[in-house]
């Protein structure tokens, strides 16, 4: 690595970390915080004919620890034949995290279990809300509404609405900072002191912005179309930068640098095994020693009843396109290939058409992030894993009466187009979505959710075609009238929107390092937090595709189980195990690493004489709609009665049935 | 043999090596290098110990040299035996300030006097610590860290129950490893109740693939394929056992069923890919304690786990895709690995994948791509040490050979009948788990010695750093310019390549204090000759850093510009070496 790396780095990660706030809403004293600065205005801005007084549920507020977890106790109270709280362990801050069980009636071997997580990244706290309001219908919904029962009655679901509560805790502390990281802390900066120069609310504003500062030497400049937003300079169009842009703060440590070294370093949600990166702190020291992720591993670990897994937040691994690799891909130099099977990625795509329907309209992030819970499930324990990013800050407004417009093909097509859009311009903002470095200068494997959506929606969109088209019409006007960066885009949907709290206007400070600057950009968590009045509509949607989920689920049955009489007490029996759901009983990915369990199917002989066929069939390959495992046994009886056919599994049902003589 | 500045050292930063043992008379002359002369503490070395045997023997030596060994608990294993990691050192400076090298055996079970190896090195080097200046400088000047046994469970089955010379090599947390949801339950049966795992055949003329060797009956050995029609009269069945679980195989699901050594964070991959690996790293609670401690002792600077068997020094990388190690850290595992060829014959210096197999998520690569410390695995023992004139042969005959006329033939089981609820009568016979992979007793404190002295070879090798007299370059006005090299003399740097090169742990600091001085600029010297090529620091120059530390058998050559007059310390502190302070007045 050459010596430059170390000031790139410091900067991607200030400014990965460093994000900023809320301006008109004020440090909440209570649990629940909305984002409610100015009613009026908003509602204004989207639709005045919507209901002034239309409130949102509570529980699609945000919450800090104490509230939901007083959510989940509540819960257990009032439902507590359907819910039951299990504590997986501790966060490094000490804090409880809670997954909820929910299932009905007696629980029979082998049923299978559906595991919920979210708020695995730090910022994404409405996802908590959303996966409380997941429980509450399910247990509110049970007896009455005919698929809530049906998931509960044949499927557990467990959920785990906060994997990350230390740095979601700190959408509630001020100043108010996007924390995204935890762990012990690392020497960002190398100077043989941890963490001793982070971002800072330095001009007391209750929030940690972004600084824009003079400086001849900067690489940024205002964008033409927008001087709120920046641009990188491009020095070969005789563009010269004027601001350097960092995170608020001091230069703490002395060293001519500002806010290097952050006291906090790692994810959560990068410090799993899977792909995991040595050597970069926001990997953490080593896979599993941060607690949450001990936590949650050795949960699913002790579940082996888990049959898919379903999460909110980056990296998408249902929408965004996949890197696949072939059912028999060989590995090289003995490392298995990166990437989804085959035969796993026609999977999702049918369940992502399913997803489409009930959420319209969804951003996609990348997929196989290194490190993350998500790629653990899937790539070392074989599990099906589904998660998608529920909103994210779009890119030019669009004018509200589009929302009520009935569905036809023409705005499916916009919304395609809308999704790309998303895809291809997630991280090519500077304020708070800034990945700084070029992708040539990282090293291997040193990807983070950002960078790498940027690659996968270029591909996307040069095998769609769509961003050459796109990229061909406008060339023509550029010379005439610039571009908008993404953060111009993002600013235009602020203002259409209404949605002002999420811009700091740049406003002059004087800077006791630096001399005068600006502090200003994009609010904390203005990236991530849904608005309130998309909120109900993200929940219920995301609500209709988890009940349809259960239905999908593989379950083994033994569909026929037949005996045929061969003549001198002899028999031959024929078992067929079938599964008629749509997933098969194991992934691909199942079947390389071996963690899921075959189902077992053993013939119980009774009196009996066994004389051919196996004592135990372990079957793995049992596809979905329809998949047949068939297995012979010969015995010797005068006659069948209390000869069965035993199949169990640990996540696919169980099943067992007496043998039927043929006629 | 010591220098000046160690004495300079000492009365500077009240460090006190040399105070503070008062071993009294009784010590009298040490024992090892003088014939004749009797240890302190008698330690039997002829055999093996099982765990708490292990232990008893570090508390012997604990009681005998007070001051020299303390310990602590760093968890407790599957089978709830206490991880007991000793530190040896002389009593003075901390011995979390002295530079340490952590040495371990026994991770696989069966691989037993790894154990009795990392006594030996406490033991020997405290027996002689009065009495050899290698062994004081050692013990005063370093740390070891020991932990005779990291699989204490294996280890202790493996010598109460009965097993082959390869089983035991889990842990004990059990697995499913035939993945039909039942755990440990069909492990290999000592089918005559001798205490034995051997092997099983049978007798089945003109229906078999083997036949007994002409010369000695003892051996059974495949019938060469011919048209001949010559078939063997005997098959070969495998080691002692029975379908438990009645599945159809025969011992397939042990008790355990991984590899503690295939755990650790650096190149991990899960269990599809690498066999044992644990279901994330550090998964049991012996590996989780070990890494536990090694990241609270920045300290440790060299790294030592024994094996066995084969005869190997070897180091990393253990796969691949790693790519190969920084060429000066390269130089310093060549000139031990080397060395440690000399003094341990029949051993061969080897690099894991290239040479044995790949390994993924090993100890030793951990400690080394992980930790950024030099670090080595012995296979301690190989056959030829059983027969190093080679008019005794390493073929099965001679090895019967061996053990009928040296061991009496205690090291076989020869065949006899027994009953097999799937055969029927067979035979079972053949070596005891402790030959093969283990030395006979009457070798064992040699190859004991001889890898405790590799190790010895090693820490020895570990950074030692000295502040040389600095010299003075008058600029007038009160400004003057101050050289001074800082010395490690010793193979391993400070920090190594690696270390520097992925950031691990701290950077040297060295810095420059003195209350009449001011530090106007500072840096390193990349010229003896030419003291304007110098690269100054940005920020701080009285506090200098440097991620690449001091190379070994090398020096580090600052400039200070200083202002100002009197007495003024110079100071060097790392992680890997004690940190020294020396003073000075300007002229």
């Amino acid at each position: 690595m050459n010596s430059d790396q170390f000031p790139t780095r410091r900067a991607r990660l200030c400014l990965g970390v460093a994000l900023t706030t809320l301006g008109l809403c004020s440090a909440p004293v209570f649990g629940a915080v909305t984002h409610a600065p100015n009613l009026s205005a908003r509602s204004t801005a989207f639709d005045s004919s919507e209901p002034e007084n239309e409130a949102l549920d509570p529980i699609l507020e945000l919450h800090n620890h104490a509230a939901l977890e007083a959510a989940i106790s509540k819960l257990e109270r009032e439902h507590g034949d359907l819910v039951a709280r299990i504590e997986l362990g501790k966060s490094r801050e000490g804090r409880a995290i809670s997954a909820l069980r929910l299932a009905a009636g007696e629980i029979e071997a082998g049923r299978p279990a559906i595991l919920m997580v979210a708020n695995l990244e730090g910022s994404d706290l409405f996802d908590s809300s959303l996966a409380l309001h997941h429980a509450i219908k399910l247990a509110e919904m049970y007896g009455d509404e005919e698929r809530a029962t049906a998931l509960l009655n044949e499927v557990t679901v467990y959920i785990i609405p906060r994997a990350n509560p230390d740095a979601a805790e700190a959408r509630f502390a001020t100043p108010l900072y996007e924390r995204i990281t935890g762990g012990h802390g690392r020497d960002t900066d190398r100077d043989g002191r941890n963490g001793e120069d982070g971002p800072a609310d330095i001009d007391g504003d209750g929030r940690i912005l972004w600084m824009r500062v003079p400086d001849s030497e900067g690489t940024w400049i205002a964008d033409p179309t927008d001087a709120r937003a920046l641009k990188e300079a491009d020095r070969t169009a005789d563009e010269r930068g004027i601001w350097k842009l960092m995170p608020e703060g001091r230069d703490f440590d002395g060293d001519k640098e500002i806010a290097e070294d952050p006291p906090h370093d790692t994810r959560v949600n990068r410090n799993f095994s899977a792909g995991w990166i040595e050597h970069d702190a926001e990997y953490g020291l080593f896979p599993t020693d941060e607690p949450e992720v001990r936590a949650l591993a050795d949960f699913v670990l002790a579940h082996r009843d888990i049959a898919l897994v379903l999460c909110t937040g980056a990296p998408d691994t249902l929408l965004a396109k996949r890197k696949t690799v072939a059912d028999d891909a060989r590995s090289v130099k003995r490392v298995p290939l990166d990437g989804t099977f085959k035969s796993d990625d026609a999977l999702l795509q049918r369940i992502a058409d399913d997803y489409k329907k009930a959420l319209d309209g969804a951003p996609t992030g990348a997929d196989h992030t290194p490190g993350t819970f998500q790629r653990w499930c899937y790539d070392e324990r074989g599990l099906l894993v589904i998660s998608t990013v529920l909103w994210e800050m779009p890119k030019g407004f669009e004018a509200p009466e589009d929302e009520d417009a009935p569905e036809s093909d023409s705005t499916d097509v916009d919304s395609e187009e809308h999704r790309d859009e998303h895809s291809d311009a997630r991280n090519t903002g500077a304020l708070g979505y800034i990945d700084d470095e070029p992708q040539d200068l990282k090293p291997t494997g040193d990807l983070d959710a950002d960078s790498e959506a940027d690659t996968d929606s270029d591909e996307s969109a040069s095998d769609e075609g769509n961003e050459a088209t796109h990229t061909d019409a406008e060339g023509n006007e550029e010379e005439d009238k610039p571009e908008p960066t993404d953060d111009a885009e993002r600013l235009n949907w602020i203002d259409g929107s209404g949605e002002t709290w999420r811009f700091a206007d740049w406003t002059t400070f004087e800077h006791p390092d630096l001399g005068t600057v600006e502090i200003g950009g994009f609010t904390p968590y203005a990236r991530n937090e849904p608005p309130e009045l998309e909120r109900a509509k993200l929940a219920t949607g995301h609500f209709e595709f988890l009940l349809g989920l259960g239905s999908k689920l593989a379950k083994v049955e033994l569909f026929e189980c037949s005996a045929e009489d061969l003549g001198g007490e002899l028999w031959r029996i024929k078992v067929v195990v079938r599964n008629d759901r749509m997933l098969p009983l194991l992934t691909q990915a199942g079947k390389r690493t071996r963690t899921s369990r075959a189902a077992r199917l053993q013939l119980d002989a009774g009196d009996a004489q066994l004389l051919a066929g196996p004592k135990q069939v372990q079957i793995r390959d049992l596809d979905g709609n329809g998949g047949r495992n068939e297995t012979t046994w010969l015995v010797r009886a005068k006659n069948l009665d209390g000869v069965q056919a035993i199949l169990v599994s640990d996540h696919a049902g169980s099943d067992q049935s007496t043998v039927e003589v043929k006629q | 043999m010591r220098r000046l500045t160690h004495w300079k050292l000492l009365a500077l930063s009240a460090i006190t090596f040399f105070s503070a043992p008062s071993l009294g008379a009784q010590d009298d002359e040490g024992f090892g290098l003088i014939a004749g002369g009797s240890p302190k503490v008698e330690i039997a070395w002829n055999r093996l110990y099982d765990h708490a045997g292990l232990q008893g023997l570090m508390d012997r030596l604990a009681e005998a040299w007070p001051g020299f060994i303390t310990s602590e608990a760093i968890g407790t294993s599957i089978g709830g035996r206490e991880m007991r990691v000793y530190t040896v050192s002389s009593p003075g400076t901390p011995a979390d300030q002295k530079p340490a090298m952590w040495v371990e055996g026994n991770v696989h079970g069966n691989e037993t006097q790894g154990g009795e190896a990392v006594v030996y090195l406490a033991w020997y080097l405290l027996e002689n610590y009065s009495t050899s200046d290698a062994a004081k400088e050692l013990l005063d000047r370093s740390t070891l860290y020991l932990l005779p046994s990291v699989n204490p469970d294996g280890r202790d089955s493996w010598l109460q129950d009965a097993h082959n010379a390869h089983s035991s090599r889990t842990g004990v947390s059990p697995i499913d490893n035939d993945g039909d949801g039942l755990f440990d339950e069909d492990a290999p049966d000592d089918l005559d109740g001798d205490g034995n795992i051997v092997q099983m055949r049978k007798h089945l003329p003109g229906e078999g693939t083997h036949r007994l060797n002409a010369d000695d009956p003892r051996i059974l050995e495949r019938v060469p394929a011919n048209d001949n029609g010559i078939r063997g009269d005997w098959v070969y069945l495998g080691s002692e056992g029975i379908d438990n679980d009645g599945d159809g195989r025969i011992n397939e699901d042990g008790v355990g069923g991984y590899d503690m050594n295939r755990s650790w964070p650096s190149l991990w991959k899960p269990g599809h890919v690498q066999y044992g690996a644990g279901d994330y790293p550090l998964y049991w609670p012996e590996t989780r304690g070990i890494a536990t401690f090694l990241y609270a002792h920045p300290n440790v600077a060299a790294v030592q786990s024994f094996h066995n068997s084969g005869g190997m020094i070897l180091r990393g990388p253990g796969a691949e895709v790693f790519g190969s190690y920084p060429r000066a850290d390269l130089a310093v595992y060549d000139e031990l690995g080397k060395d440690g060829e000399k003094m341990l014959p029949f051993y061969r210096y080897m690099i894991i994948w290239k040479d044995l197999y790949s390994v993924f998520g090993g100890f030793v690569t951990w400690t080394y791509e992980g930790l950024g410390i030099i670090s080595f695995t012995n296979e301690l023992w190989t056959g030829e040490r059983n027969s190093p004139d080679s008019r005794l042969s390493q073929s099965t005959r001679d090895r019967l050979f061996f053990d009928d006329h040296l061991m009496l033939g205690r090291g076989f089981v020869d065949w006899h009948e027994v009953e097999h609820p799937l055969y029927g009568t067979i035979e079972v016979g053949g070596f005891k788990k402790d030959v093969g992979r283990v030395p006979p007793s009457f070798l064992l404190e040699e190859e004991l010695h001889r890898n405790a002295l590799f190790c010895v070879r090693h820490a020895r090798a570990m950074p030692e750093v000295s502040i040389g007299e600095p010299s003075f370059e008058d600029l007038g006005d009160g400004l003057t310019a101050i050289d001074v090299l800082f010395e490690n003399s010793r193979a391993i740097p400070t920090r190594t390549a690696l270390a520097a090169k992925k950031g691990i742990g701290k950077p040297d600091q060295f810095r420059i204090e003195g209350s009449g001085l001011e530090v106007l600029a500072g840096g390193f010297r990349s010229s003896r000759w030419r003291p304007e090529q110098i690269d100054l620091a940005e920020v701080e120059p009285a506090r200098l850093l440097r991620d690449g530390g001091i190379p070994g058998r090398d020096f580090v050559r600052v400039r200070w510009f200083v202002r100002g007059s009197g007495k003024f310390q110079l100071q060097w502190i790392g992680e890997k070496g004690i940190d020294v302070t020396q003073e000075f007045e300007l002229p």
